[in-house]
C-alpha cells in the first residue's frame, strides 16, 4: 500500500503543465501600432506555448489569429484604428477576452469609424521622421517600464482576501440561520393549529 | 472545474440551469430539517476548499470535496453546492453567473451518484471496506465532473476527447488527494459522528 501510495504520488509529481487555477486573466496593450497582450491563470502561471489568439473587430471578422509565446505573451499588427477584440481558449472551459478600445492605437493608423474620439489632428507639417521615431521609442519604453506594475495590480485585482473568505462563510451560516428560523416558525404555528385543535 | 461565462452555449447554458432548479427542489423536498447545519458546514467546507491551493510538485491542486459532500448529505448537496458555487462566483470571480447552473449541475450530480453508488459500503462493517468505499466515492465523483465538463465543453463545439483528457489528466492529482482525504473523512467520522453519514451505529459495530 505504502509503495503503491508512493508510486501515485511520483505520478503526480511528475505531470508537468497542470493548470488548476481558476481564473484567466490577461491584458492587451498598444505600442505603438503593435497590440501587445499576455494570457494567464490567476495563480501566475501562463499559457500554454502556442495558445491560439483570435483576433476580431467589433463586429465579429476575424483579422488574423496568432500564437502565444513562451511567456504566454503575443503581439498583433494593427493596421487600422478599430477596435478589436481578442480571444483566447485554454481548453477545459477556460476562455479569456480581451478588448483594446480604438483610442488607444495611434492616430497615424487609418481610423475605422471611430465614435466618440473623432478629434483627428491633422499631422502638422514639421512633425519630422526623427520625431516620430523618439515617440516610439518613448512609447516603447514607457510600456516596458509599466508591465510588470500592470501585471501585479492584475494579480492582486484576482487575489482575494480574508474577508471574503469569512464574508462567504457568514453567508451560508446566515442562510442555515434564516432556514433553522423558518423551521422553527413551522413547527411553532403547527403546534399553536395543534393546540387549538385540542382545546 | 468552474466552467467561466462565454465559454458554453446558450442551450447548454439553459440546460443546467434548468436541472439545477431540478436537484435543488428534490435536494430541499428531501432534506431533514434537523440536519440543516451539516448542510450548512459542507457548503462552507466546499466553498473554501476551492479557494485553498495545496502545491503538488509544479502545479497546485483544490479539494473539491464533492464526493465527501454526495455521501454526507445525498441530493441536499444541491442546494449546498449551489450555495457554494453563488457565493464563489461573488466573491472570488471563479465560474460565473450564467454558468452557475451548468457548473452545479457538473459537481452536485456526482455527488448524488456517489452517495447511491457508495452508501451502503462505507457502512459496512470493516473499517478497510468503508475506507476503500470512501475513497472510491472521492475520486469516483471527481472522474464523473470531469466527464461532464468534457461533455458540457463538447456539446458547446469542443471536441470531447481532446477536452475530455485535458481536465482528466489535469485532475488526476485531485482524484488522487481527494479518494484519501474522502476515505479519511470517512473512517473519522464513522468513529466519532456516525450519524453524520446515516450510518446506523449499531449496524456498524455490531
Amino acid at each position: 500500500m505504502g509503495n503503491f501510495a508512493r508510486i501515485i504520488l511520483a505520478v503526480c509529481l511528475l505531470l508537468p503543465g497542470l493548470s488548476q487555477a481558476h481564473n484567466v486573466i490577461g491584458g492587451v496593450y498598444a505600442i505603438g501600432n503593435t497590440i501587445e497582450g499576455e494570457v494567464g491563470f490567476s495563480n501566475g502561471d501562463m499559457a500554454a506555448e502556442g495558445t491560439e489568439v483570435t483576433v476580431t473587430d467589433a463586429a465579429g471578422n476575424e483579422l488574423a489569429k496568432v500564437f502565444t509565446d513562451a511567456e504566454g505573451l503575443f503581439a498583433f499588427e494593427a493596421s487600422q484604428r478599430i477596435e478589436h477584440h481578442f480571444f483566447a481558449n485554454l481548453s477545459s472551459g477556460h476562455v479569456l477576452e480581451l478588448t483594446l478600445p480604438a483610442d488607444e492605437l495611434p492616430e497615424t493608423l487609418p481610423g475605422g469609424a471611430v465614435v466618440g474620439t473623432a478629434q483627428v489632428k491633422p499631422v502638422s507639417a514639421n512633425f519630422s521622421g526623427d520625431q516620430v521615431a523618439l515617440q516610439a521609442m518613448i512609447e516603447k519604453a514607457v510600456a516596458k517600464q509599466v508591465k510588470p506594475l500592470r501585471q501585479e495590480l492584475a494579480a492582486y485585482k484576482e487575489k482575494a482576501g480574508l474577508q471574503d473568505i469569512i464574508g462567504g462563510i457568514g453567508y451560508i451560516f446566515g442562510l442555515c440561520g434564516v432556514g433553522i428560523w423558518w423551521r422553527e416558525r413551522q413547527k411553532e404555528k403547527q403546534r399553536e393549529k395543534d393546540n387549538a385543535s385540542v382545546s | 472545474m468552474h466552467i467561466v461565462d462565454g465559454a458554453l452555449a446558450l442551450p447548454v447554458l439553459a440546460t443546467g440551469a434548468a436541472l439545477t432548479v431540478a436537484g435543488v427542489a428534490i435536494g430541499l423536498k428531501k432534506m431533514d430539517y434537523d440536519h440543516l447545519p451539516q448542510v450548512g458546514v459542507l457548503s462552507a467546507a466546499f466553498f473554501i476548499a476551492s479557494y485553498i491551493h495545496l502545491p503538488i510538485g509544479f502545479s497546485s491542486v483544490h479539494l473539491i470535496l464533492n464526493g465527501l459532500i454526495g455521501l454526507a448529505l445525498g441530493w441536499a448537496a444541491f442546494p449546498a453546492l449551489l450555495v457554494a458555487l453563488f457565493l464563489q462566483a461573488v466573491f472570488f470571480g471563479f465560474g460565473g453567473f450564467l454558468v452557475l447552473g451548468v457548473n452545479a449541475v457538473n459537481i452536485a450530480l456526482p455527488a448524488v451518484m456517489v452517495y447511491y453508488l457508495c452508501r451502503h459500503g462505507i457502512s459496512s462493517p470493516s473499517p478497510k471496506v468503508a475506507a476503500t468505499w470512501g475513497a472510491i466515492g472521492g475520486a469516483g465523483s471527481i472522474v464523473i465532473t470531469t466527464v461532464m465538463v468534457a461533455f458540457s465543453l463538447m456539446l458547446s463545439g469542443e471536441a470531447f476527447l481532446l477536452a475530455a483528457k485535458a481536465t482528466f489528466v489535469a485532475h488526476i492529482p485531485v482524484m488522487v488527494v481527494e479518494g484519501f482525504v474522502t476515505a479519511a473523512a470517512v473512517l473519522l467520522i464513522r468513529k466519532v459522528k456516525p450519524e453524520f453519514l446515516g450510518i446506523d451505529e449499531e449496524r456498524a459495530y455490531g
